[in-house]
């Protein structure tokens, strides 16, 4: 039996269409099994699908069940940041004093809604990342940065659910103009267990602080266009080396590969850090499955 | 359970770079714009995106096109058929009503064998290390853009193959073609050919359901007089092994014309905002 639920493909990371990282939504998902959310997830081709469902816990304000064209994820930057806006658009959450509460398989998270309309802003708390101890081989590292021209801090691996390599390089040029060695990355990539890596540096741009590029060829992503976790991630390792410029800044990512993507990051006074952005509704309609 | 199509409407005030860039958003193999037609014999014009260019012609997306239009009722029939105008001209698209749902089939600008594999081929061999072939010698074809075909034993030849993505990425880029295609006879049910496509050559690895390399094994089978078996008119299985099953369904016309067609299914009907 075919059933018309509402569904929505949006633009998360964007200030406007096209700027940011898709992800498809789901809307009216309750009576979809976990089978046919997968087969779904793995039609849409992007890097994330979302399903909205009714909250099983009184606290929370919605459910969202979120699959990759793979496998499900208990938590995920984008899609959170995307299902909470989908959410309240269909009229499904309702902000209170400006927050909800998403029930994930990661368990119950605060998202916070910043304004309204077109400027709205939806961020969520990211899981505190910390420094692991990777032992590698020189060799592994061997083309990673050839020819690069390194920032202050030294490469490290953080965890905050996946595991990312971070590089700061010296510059915004230097960001810019890399020529990733997408082979030499998914061997130190797969060498270390870490989803990518993803390289940054400060900046003096009026309109952001920081610029990013996140790399994930082993997982058949060479680059990725916007990337919550990794943009959390280096929060994280700012704040411990104490390199925070400030606790409120804006990250640039995804504009050589044809996208623009804002994300905003806020390190509270706990240290936990927030990461959200503007979302673009862009494909609104039915889905028939 | 098929191939994935965006087709987008009312495309006339999108620009080439507007265009470029919603089929890259997409992240599917192609996405699709419909505009007037510019030639008063056609029913439609369209243009196809990839997520990095635009091409002349591909399968999939004619047929998903016309389904779009037909469904949306921007279009009707002339006796049973469309003309579709894109970049390689104007094609005609056929549909047929049977049992309450619609076949749609498109004509493929025939391909050609460019030559069969010799012993100067060593990448060939090594894409299909450990499968047993089939009768016939694995062969370059080209129409409009080019392919390696390669019969296999049987069917379970083709299902279990491992592909070496290396290797046949290698080999799509040293013979400037889209990568191979693996074939096999098959007893069904329900369908007569086996075919699986490795498109690396466009950083593809498998594709559920693939109109124009189908097209091009039915054309190479004709033209090496290999049709025994299959007929004029046959039935594909395509993309079970990544958890797909497509049907295409072939023909090959009293003008040795090779038409590509198959079913399609509105999964999801809305507005873009761009």
């Amino acid at each position: 039996m075919r059933l018309s639920r509402r569904f929505v493909q949006l633009d998360v990371f964007a200030d406007r269409p096209g700027a940011g990282n898709p992800l498809a939504v789901v809307i009216d998902a309750e009576d979809i099994d976990p089978e046919s959310m997968q087969t779904f997830a793995n039609w849409t081709n992007l890097s994330e699908t979302t399903f909205l469902l009714p909250p099983t816990s009184p606290e929370a304000s919605y459910r969202v069940r979120i699959f990759t064209p793979q496998q499900e994820l208990p938590f995920a930057g984008h899609p959170s940041v995307g299902s909470a806006h989908a959410a309240i658009d269909a009229g499904l959450a309702v902000p209170r004093d400006g927050h909800l509460v998403q029930e994930c398989a990661a368990g119950l998270l605060p998202v916070r809604v910043d304004g309204e309309g077109a400027a709205r802003r939806i961020f969520v708390r990211a899981p505190r990342g910390r420094e692991v101890a990777v032992p590698v081989e020189s060799r592994v590292w061997k083309d990673v940065l050839d020819g690069l021209r390194l920032g202050a801090l030294p490469a490290v691996v953080i965890d905050n659910g996946p595991r990312w390599w971070l590089v700061e390089l010296a510059d915004e040029q230097t960001v810019r103009a890399m020529q990733p060695e997408l082979e030499a990355i998914a061997r130190l990539t797969e060498a270390t267990g870490t989803v990518g890596l993803a390289v940054f540096a400060h900046t003096a741009h009026p309109d952001y602080q920081l610029v990013v590029r996140a790399y994930c060829p082993a997982d058949g992503i060479p680059e990725d266009p916007v990337t919550g976790s990794a943009n959390a991630a280096i929060a994280d390792w700012l704040e411990q080396n104490n390199a925070l410029r400030s606790r409120h800044y804006t990250a640039s990512q995804g504009r050589e590969i044809g996208r623009d993507g804002r994300v905003r990051v806020e390190v509270d006074d706990s240290g936990a850090v927030w990461i959200g952005g503007q979302t673009q509704t862009v494909v609104q309609g039915t889905l028939d499955w | 359970m098929g191939n994935p199509l965006a087709v987008v409407f009312d495309a006339e005030d999108l620009d080439d770079t507007q265009m470029q860039a919603i089929a890259n958003w997409t992240n599917l193999a192609e996405t699709t714009f419909v505009l007037p037609p510019s030639t008063r014999e056609a029913h439609y014009r369209v243009r196809i995106f990839t997520t990095q260019r635009e091409i002349a012609f591909a399968g999939h997306p004619s047929i998903g096109t016309a389904h779009a239009a037909l469904a949306a009722g921007r279009v009707t029939p002339t006796a049973g058929a469309l003309v579709q105008e894109c970049q390689a001209g104007l094609l005609p698209v056929q549909v047929e009503e049977r049992e309450g749902s619609t076949t749609l089939s498109v004509r493929v600008p025939r391909s050609r064998i460019v030559r069969y594999a010799g012993a100067e081929d060593e990448l060939v061999r090594r894409c299909l290390v450990g499968r047993e072939l089939g009768t016939i010698a694995p062969v370059l074809v080209e129409g409009g853009r080019r392919w390696w075909l390669a019969e296999l034993a049987d069917a379970s030849e083709v299902r279990g193959m491992q592909p070496d993505i290396d290797a046949i990425r290698e080999l799509a880029a040293q013979s400037h073609s889209l990568g191979l295609c693996v074939f096999a006879r098959s007893a069904g049910p329900g369908h007569d050919l086996v075919v699986r496509a490795f498109p690396l050559g466009v950083g593809i690895i498998e594709d559920p359901a693939s109109g124009a390399a189908n097209a091009a094994i039915a054309a190479f089978l004709d033209e090496a007089g290999a049709l025994a078996g299959l007929g004029d008119a046959y039935v594909v299985s395509q993309g079970r092994e990544m958890a797909r099953d497509a049907q295409l369904q072939l023909r090959i016309d009293a003008d040795r014309h090779v038409w590509v067609g198959g079913q399609c299914q509105t999964v999801i009907r809305g507005q873009l905002h761009w």
